[in-house]
C-alpha cells in the first residue's frame, strides 16, 4: 500500500518552515494577528514561537504564506522567503545538505527527503547523458517542481520559492552562481525583474512544467566546503529519524509516472491507495484537481522530457505513452496543453540552444 | 483632544439654538407641521453636520481648514434654524430667528473663500512634489527598505524619455553588490537591509538631478542617465563603483567590505528599438552582468 497524507493533517513541524516564514514576516514589520489568522497556530505560541513538537497542516503553512504574501504585499516576498528557505533549521538533514560535496549530492538529498524539507512542493530530479537520444542531445539535468498538496493561487509564489531556495543553496555552498535555465508553467510575471535577480536571466515562461536545468557536467564538480563524509554520517541519523508520507499529490504523481504507459485508472489507483475510489476523487477535489488532471499532468511532462532529453518525435512519444497512432497524440496533448507539440517542442528546442 | 473639543462646540451651538426656540417661541401643534420642509431642512443640517466633522478630522489645521469648517458650520446651524422654525412660531417682531436663517448664504459665502483659498494650496502642493521629483525622481516610493522607486516605475520613466528625446541620448547601468547573498547569509537579512539602504545613499550623492536610481530587485540597482551614451553612463558607473568600495561599512562590529558589479548598455529610442523594445534591453543587460558574475 502506498503511503500518503491529505492536506488537512498535521504534518509539518511549527518550528521548521513555517517559523521561517513566521520570522521574515515579522522582520518586515507584519502584524501577527493577521499572519496567523485561519493557519491553526495562534493558540500554540508561547512566547511568540511556536511550541516545540507542535504540528501544522500543509492547509495551515498554505495559508500563512498566502497571509504574509498579503500582509507584505512586496513581489519579493517569495523570494526572499526562499533565500533562506534551505538548508532550514531540521537538525541533521540540514547538516547533511551542509556538507554535500556537490550539486549531485545536494540535489539528491533534497529530493529523497522532500517530505522534511520542502513539504508543500514535490522537487524531482532527471538526468539524461549525452548518448540516450537518437539525436544525440545534450546531457543535462532537470530538477522539476509538482504540487503536493493543491497549493492553487499560490502555486506560482511557491515555486519561486523553492527554485530561489535551490539557487541560493547551490550558490552558497558552490561558491558561485550556477548557470541555471529555468522553465515556468505560467505567463510572464509583470515582476519579472524579481525572477532576474534572484534566479538568474534565462526564464522561459508558458512552459507547461515548472522546472530548473543546468548542463549535467555541474553535477559532480566539488563544492568547496563540502565533505562526503560528514554529509554521508549526517544522513545516516537522518535515514534512522524516517520522514513523514508525502502529500497527496505527490504520491499519487509518483504512482502515475511509474504506470504512465499502462493507462492508470481511478479504481486501480484507489485501490493502490488503500481508499474507495468515491474517497479518492472527493480527496482530489478537496485538494483542487481531479483524477484525470493529474494523470494528464505526468503525461505531458513524460511527453515534455522526452522531446526534451531524448529529441524524441511524436511517433515515439506515442508509441511510448501508448497511443494507437500519432495524430491521436497530438490532439491529446493539444488538449492537455493547449498547444501541439511541434509548437512546444520548438519553445523547448530554444530553451536548450541557450546552452551554448 | 481637538476632535472633542469640536464635537462639543458643535453640539453646544446645536443645542443653545434649540433652547432659544423652545424658550421663545410657542409650540406648534403637530396638525401644522410640514413634514416635506422637516426633512429637507432637518437633512440638509444633518449632512453639513457630517461634512463639518469630515474636515475637521482629516485636514490639518489652518487658514483653509478653519474656513471650510467654519463655512460648513454656518450652513448647519442655520438649517437647524430653518429646521426648528417648523416646530415653533416665533413672534413676527423678533428678527433674531431671521438672523439666524441667514447663516446658510453667509456660510456659503465663507465656504467658497475656503474652497478658493484651497485651490490655491493644491497649486503650491503639486508645484513643490514636481520640484522634489525632478531633485530626486523617489517620490514614488515603491520599495520600504530603500524608498527608491521600482524596476517598473524604471520602465516607464525610460518610455518618457524616449518619447520626450526621440533623438537624444540615455544610458542604463545596472549595478549588483558582490556577494550579497553571502552577507545576508552570515549577517541576517536584517544587514542585508542596512547595506542596501548604505549603497542607495551612497549612490544618490553620486549622480546628477537628471538621473533616476530605482531598485531594481534584490541586490540589484538601476540607473538611467538621460543625455549620456554608453561611454559616458560606463565613466560614471565606474566611478559609483568607486565610491562604494570606499565606504566603510560595519555589521556591529565586523567590517563588511562592498563592492559592486556593473552592466551598461545606450539606451536611446533607436538603440531599444533595434533590441526589441525597453524590457529586451533590460532583460539583454540582467544577463550580461549575470555572466560577468561568473
Amino acid at each position: 500500500m502506498i503511503a500518503w497524507r491529505l492536506a488537512g493533517d498535521a504534518t509539518i513541524p511549527a518550528q521548521l518552515q513555517p517559523a521561517q516564514m513566521l520570522d521574515y514576516a515579522r522582520s518586515r514589520d507584519a502584524d501577527d494577528a493577521a499572519l496567523l489568522r485561519g493557519t491553526g497556530l495562534a493558540e500554540s505560541m508561547p512566547a511568540g514561537l511556536p511550541a516545540p513538537g507542535t504540528l501544522v497542516a500543509p492547509e495551515g503553512v498554505l495559508r500563512l504564506l498566502a497571509n504574509t504574501l498579503r500582509a507584505l504585499d512586496s513581489p519579493d516576498t517569495s523570494f526572499m522567503l526562499g533565500q533562506q528557505l534551505l538548508p532550514g533549521h531540521d537538525g541533521a538533514l540540514s547538516h547533511a545538505l551542509l556538507q554535500a560535496p556537490s550539486l549531485r549530492h545536494a540535489l539528491e538529498t533534497i529530493c529523497a527527503w522532500h517530505a522534511r524539507l520542502t513539504p508543500l512542493l514535490r522537487p524531482r530530479l532527471q538526468v539524461w547523458s549525452e548518448d540516450e537520444g537518437e539525436g544525440g542531445g545534450q546531457a543535462g539535468v532537470a530538477l522539476v517542481w509538482t504540487d503536493s498538496y493543491g497549493a492553487h493561487g499560490l502555486r506560482a509564489a511557491l515555486v519561486e520559492m523553492h527554485m530561489t531556495a535551490v539557487v541560493a543553496l547551490c550558490r552558497w555552498l558552490g561558491g558561485s552562481r550556477l548557470p541555471w535555465r529555468f522553465c515556468f508553467n505560467r505567463a510572464a510575471p509583470r515582476h519579472v525583474e524579481q525572477h532576474e535577480v534572484h534566479l538568474g536571466g534565462e526564464l522561459r515562461f508558458g512552459c507547461h512544467l515548472d522546472a530548473m536545468l543546468i548542463d549535467a557536467h555541474w553535477l559532480d564538480a566539488p563544492w568547496p566546503r563540502g565533505s562526503a563524509l560528514g554529509a554521508a554520517l549526517a544522513l545516516r541519523t537522518v535515514a534512522a529519524e524516517g520522514a513523514p508520507a508525502p502529500g497527496l499529490l505527490a504520491a499519487l504523481y509518483d504512482y502515475l509516472l511509474e504506470r504512465v504507459r499502462a493507462g492508470p485508472t481511478l479504481e486501480q489507483t484507489a485501490a493502490d491507495f488503500g481508499v474507495s475510489p468515491a474517497t479518492l476523487k472527493r480527496h482530489l477535489q478537496r485538494h483542487g484537481t481531479h483524477f484525470q488532471a493529474e494523470l494528464d499532468q505526468v503525461r505531458t511532462h513524460v511527453a515534455l522530457w522526452l522531446f526534451h532529453a531524448r529529441r524524441a518525435g511524436n511517433e515515439q512519444v506515442a508509441q511510448y505513452l501508448g497511443f494507437h497512432d500519432s495524430a491521436n497524440f497530438r490532439r491529446s496533448f493539444k488538449r492537455w496543453t493547449g498547444q501541439t507539440p511541434a509548437l512546444l517542442r520548438a519553445a523547448l528546442g530554444a530553451a536548450g540552444a541557450v546552452v551554448q | 483632544m481637538p476632535a472633542q473639543r469640536h464635537a462639543v462646540i458643535v453640539a453646544a451651538a446645536l443645542g443653545a439654538c434649540f433652547l432659544l426656540y423652545a424658550v421663545f417661541g410657542v409650540a406648534k401643534a403637530s396638525n401644522e407641521w410640514r413634514l416635506m420642509d422637516i426633512v429637507g431642512e432637518g437633512g440638509t443640517a444633518l449632512v453639513a453636520l457630517a461634512w463639518t466633522l469630515v474636515v475637521l478630522t482629516s485636514r490639518p489645521g489652518g487658514r483653509v481648514t478653519r474656513l471650510l469648517a467654519l463655512g460648513l458650520g454656518a450652513i448647519m446651524l442655520g438649517s437647524w434654524a430653518d429646521c426648528l422654525d417648523e416646530f415653533y412660531r416665533i413672534d413676527k417682531a423678533a428678527l433674531w430667528d431671521n438672523a439666524l436663517e441667514a447663516l446658510v448664504p453667509a456660510g456659503m459665502a465663507v465656504l467658497t473663500a475656503g474652497l478658493f483659498f484651497w485651490r490655491q494650496e493644491q497649486v503650491r502642493l503639486t508645484e513643490h512634489l514636481q520640484k522634489r521629483e525632478r531633485l530626486f525622481r523617489q517620490h514614488r516610493a515603491f520599495d520600504k527598505v530603500t524608498q527608491l522607486a521600482d524596476a517598473a516605475y524604471l520602465r516607464e520613466q525610460l518610455r518618457r524619455e524616449q518619447a520626450a528625446h526621440p533623438q537624444g541620448q540615455c544610458a542604463l547601468v545596472l549595478l549588483d553588490i558582490d556577494r550579497f547573498h553571502a552577507i545576508n547569509r552570515e549577517h541576517g537579512h536584517a544587514e542585508g537591509d542596512r547595506v542596501l539602504q548604505a549603497v542607495s545613499h551612497m549612490l544618490l550623492l553620486n549622480l546628477r538631478n537628471d538621473d533616476l536610481l530605482c531598485r531594481y530587485a534584490g541586490d540589484r540597482f538601476a540607473v538611467l542617465m538621460p543625455g549620456l551614451d554608453e561611454v559616458a553612463a560606463r565613466a560614471v558607473a565606474l566611478h559609483l563603483c568607486g565610491m562604494v568600495e570606499r565606504m566603510r561599512h560595519h555589521a556591529g562590529a565586523v567590517r563588511v567590505p562592498l563592492t559592486l558589479r556593473h552592466g551598461c548598455a545606450g539606451a536611446s529610442a533607436a538603440q531599444t528599438d533595434g533590441a526589441g523594445g525597453v524590457d529586451a534591453v533590460l532583460a539583454d543587460l540582467a544577463r550580461r552582468i549575470d555572466t560577468a558574475a561568473a
